[in-house]
């Protein structure tokens, strides 16, 4: 179980990280989304096996419970991720709107350049 | 003094903000709520810091669950100081702002955003919990980006982007931390990482915890390699904003790293410090060359935080109790002088309607008063004597020299000499330069009250300066209890007062 996970988690990154390295917005965005998540699941790794573990219910588990606390933290992480990327998905949409452009790298590029390259 | 002060400096600017969004358009009453509530603020932090000398740190359990188990806030002498740093320069910058736009033009979201970035601030000063710390920072970031984006022009707003993706990349590996943190020392509190983190001194897992906090908040805090997000977001924000996010966002950052390194993580880390002191070094060279290269007022002084940021954190790097006393020092020293010089820059495009130092002029013939404000600061920026500047300098060089570290303490003086060539660039251009490019507009009379609060800004920072010895007092002291880890564990894990 520790094993998969970690691989898991280790791929997730690696997506992650491949699609934020991308010029285009939407690959940015959707890079970002999982950086997050692959966050979160380390951090629900972090509670350790669930095998032969009770969820953590006062009143309804029997014996052994999981650990409870990595779940509050991943619910707060969930919903100020939330919060971000959706401010990041307006903000992404917002540039495109005012500079004609979904690709990072044109973005940044030299104003005589774009306008030598809209022109051509 | 009762504990549940404690919870003031958040309380109160998020009160202060809910209000005033309640308040919806931009209207005279909402200024004054705001006004009002920062220097309560302020007195609130005195009283905080004030009643942390020399006693044991102040520990508040909220919702009444003691340490372990519930989330802490505490209060010792660093954190009281920053407090106080952090309402002093929101007053000045709200108090800019006013001096700066009438009430009709202003934004109805700024004055709130600008209460909920404090209160993230002033949560990250006085929390005692890694997992609590991160909310700290969202409810800061959240506040920064909105702020960043609100009032940015159609061309300006892609600058935002940058900043966006470095903080959220640095967010992420914050939580991953947070989580290694849970799953190394079954703990989230201060108190008790430090506690295990002793047993575990030397440990692989101990050097990647501490790498991956390393690389967090040096993000944060604008440490090369990963400061390019800084100078180039920094200039788009309006004046007063600017004044604020150059005082205290990246100082943030130090101060985690400082209370981090200092005080949660064991101190025989010889790698890790090392590793500090040199990128710091190598952030202080890089930070003033990009200053020297720059032509405009606002990116000049944006380069200039980083290079400044590199003096603080190659004082933790060096790790010695009067090393670490250094570095509050100058944290306190630096804090005033940036937020005023971005005023100074402020007032300067206000008058000459640019910060294009190709195109200002004549300042130093028609507003004088600006001029010494301004010599006031960059003197002291670069640190020349008596002002305060040199004796953060002073303090850290010193250090350097006892542990004869000649390179770091040759960087530390050639950064100090650039700052002082680049400091000289705008005296140049904006005050010294015969002709302005468009004429100096004296008749819009908003740069009379926006040069007091700059003035009032460096009469503090002279007082740091003249009164040097009481400040490197509190710096010292603040130190020794950082240092004193058995104290703050004992304190924390004793179940609250």
């Amino acid at each position: 179980m520790m094993w998969e996970t970690a691989i898991l988690i280790g791929l997730l990154f690696g997506a992650a990280c491949y699609l934020i390295l991308q010029a285009s917005f939407v690959r940015i965005l959707f890079g970002f989304i999982l950086l997050s998540n692959a966050a979160n699941i380390f951090l629900l790794a972090m509670s350790g096996s669930p095998h032969g573990k009770s969820s953590p219910i006062v009143g309804k588990g029997h014996g052994p419970m999981v650990d409870p606390l990595p779940q509050a933290l991943i619910l707060t992480a969930i919903v100020i991720g939330f919060g971000v990327i959706a401010y990041l998905v307006i903000l992404l949409y917002r540039t495109f709107l005012d500079q004609r452009t979904a690709n990072a790298c044109e973005l940044f590029e030299p104003e005589a350049k774009r306008s030598e390259r809209e022109l051509s | 003094m009762s504990a549940s002060m404690i919870v003031l400096p958040v309380a109160l600017p998020v009160l202060t903000a809910l209000i005033a969004l309640l308040g919806g358009r931009p209207k005279t009453w909402r200024r004054w709520l705001v006004g009002i509530s920062a220097t309560i603020q302020l007195g609130v932090a005195l009283a905080l810091a004030t009643g942390a000398y020399e006693m044991p740190p102040q520990v508040l359990g909220l919702g009444g669950w003691a340490a372990p188990y519930g989330i802490v806030l505490v209060v010792d002498l660093l954190a009281g100081i920053m407090l106080v740093l952090s309402s002093i320069t929101a007053l000045g910058a709200l108090l800019f702002g006013f001096a700066e736009l009438p009430v009709k033009v202003e934004n109805p979201l700024r004055l709130p955003l600008v209460q909920f970035l404090v209160a993230g601030i002033n949560l990250a000063f006085c929390t005692g919990d890694l997992f609590n710390l991160f909310v700290a920072f969202e409810v800061m970031l959240i506040a920064s980006y909105a702020l960043l984006t609100l009032e940015a022009d159609d061309w300006d707003i892609k600058q935002a982007f940058p900043y966006l993706a470095m903080n959220l990349v640095g967010s992420t590996l914050f939580l991953v931390a947070a989580g290694l943190a849970y799953g190394l020392f079954g703990s989230l509190n201060f108190a008790q990482i430090a506690e295990r983190s002793t047993e575990m001194a030397g440990t692989p897992q101990l050097t990647v915890f501490a790498l991956l906090l390393l690389f967090v908040f040096g993000m944060k805090a604008g440490l090369f390699p990963l400061f390019y997000w800084l100078p180039n977001s920094y200039p788009i924000l309006p004046n007063p904003l600017a004044a604020l996010y150059a005082g205290m966002l990246t100082k943030v950052g130090v101060y985690v790293l400082l209370r981090m390194f200092g005080q949660v993580l064991p101190p025989d880390m010889p790698l890790l410090h090392t590793i500090m002191a040199w990128l710091a070094a190598a952030t202080m060279i890089l930070g003033v060359l990009g200053a020297v290269s720059r032509n405009f007022i606002r990116s000049i002084l944006s380069f200039h935080i980083l290079s400044q940021i590199g003096y603080m954190v190659l004082a933790i790097g060096l790790f010695t109790p009067y090393a670490i006393a250094a570095a509050i020092f100058y944290v306190m020293h630096h804090i005033i002088v940036k937020s005023t010089l971005f005023m100074v820059g402020g007032t300067v495009s206000a008058l000459n309607h640019t910060d294009d130092l190709g195109k200002t002029g004549r300042l130093w013939l028609l507003t004088p008063v600006l001029g010494v404000v301004f010599l006031f600061q960059a003197l002291s920026l670069a640190g020349l004597p008596p002002l305060s500047g040199f004796w953060g300098k002073y303090m850290i060089i010193v250090e350097g020299v006892r542990q004869s570290e000649w390179v770091l303490v040759a960087c530390a003086l050639l950064a100090g000499i650039l700052t002082l060539f680049s400091m000289l660039k705008i005296w140049n251009g904006a005050f010294w330069a015969p002709k302005a490019h468009e004429g100096v507009y004296l008749e819009d009379s908003r740069w009379k009250p926006m040069t007091a609060v700059a003035g009032g800004m460096t009469m503090l920072s002279i007082m740091i300066g003249f009164g040097a010895e009481f400040f490197m007092r509190i710096s010292h002291e603040a130190a020794r209890q950082l240092l004193d880890r058995t104290a703050y564990i004992q304190y924390l894990l004793g179940g609250g007062n």
